[in-house]
């Protein structure tokens, strides 16, 4: 019985000290479910950077695919990870939430500044 | 201005430094862009659609052979409270973010950041748990 709990794999988050226990058939995430954090291994030119790399949006990337982009807090390089139904939803929708609540424009006089630009004011998608 | 243009040519962080006054025609909406009225020196991308070419390796050095369209996912929130808008590379996958210009179109950066939000056909699209079981 001993045996069995020592092969259990505990996952621990190195921003907010999170921890899980990793199941045999279970990969270890990549992110933490908790907080969304996770650790910036490598840049692209293959430099260790160990930075946190930070939630800062989300991507609708597809119908019932979203991703976490990632910032990191140490060299500034952006990444995505897939996210996953273990994840925290009120820290996502929080993030996604994040820019409507301080908008760089009055938010009421949309229409009009983007009648005065010349831009295309429907409301169709992007 | 000889000097200056040399210094443009070799110098890898000129555009780092300096501002880019150069007025373009957007490769994807075909949008005449001019480099006034943006409220900075950096504009990278098309005020009507948003979108940007992957020009970049790292900011200024204009040394990527990608030239891929660079599609906006996203927005975030800076330190100080200014949006900046995320772009990733339709061709190479790469991300980055820059800053948005004053001129930028308020109805699309309002779809951008409402996205995640929205509803389609009553579901809402990305969203792979039920709207009651928060």
């Amino acid at each position: 019985m001993k045996g069995k709990e020592k092969k259990k794999e505990i996952y621990q988050c190195l921003n907010c000290g999170w921890t899980s226990i990793i199941r045999e058939e279970e990969t270890p995430p990549d992110h933490c479910p908790n907080c969304l954090c996770s650790i910036h291994n490598e840049d692209e030119e293959g430099n260790e950077c160990g930075g946190i790399l930070e939630p800062v949006g989300i991507w609708v990337r597809s119908e019932k695919e979203w991703e976490i982009v990632q910032r990191c807090r140490f060299c500034g390089e952006m990444s995505t990870t897939p996210a996953t139904e273990h994840d925290n939803r009120i820290k996502l929708l929080s993030i996604a939430s994040k820019p409507i609540s301080s908008p760089p424009f009055p938010i009421e006089r949309i229409e009009e500044m983007t009648r005065l630009m010349g831009g295309n004011t429907d409301k169709g998608e992007i | 201005m000889n000097r200056e243009n040399k210094k443009r040519k070799y110098d890898k962080k000129y555009y780092r430094t300096h501002p880019c006054t150069d007025s373009f025609t957007c490769k994807v909406c075909g949008w005449p862009v001019v480099s006034a009225g943006a409220g900075t020196n950096h504009r990278n991308h098309c005020p009507n659609c948003l979108y940007s070419i992957h020009l970049d390796n790292k900011p200024g050095d204009r040394e990527s052979e990608c030239h891929g369209r660079m599609e906006p996912i996203g927005v975030w929130v800076r330190k100080k409270g200014e949006w900046a808008i995320i772009h990733r590379c339709v061709r190479c996958g790469k991300i980055s973010s820059n800053r948005v210009a004053a001129d930028d179109n308020p109805m699309k950066l309002t779809a951008l950041a409402m996205r995640p939000f929205g509803k389609k056909d009553g579901l809402y699209p990305g969203c792979f748990f039920p709207e009651g079981e928060l």
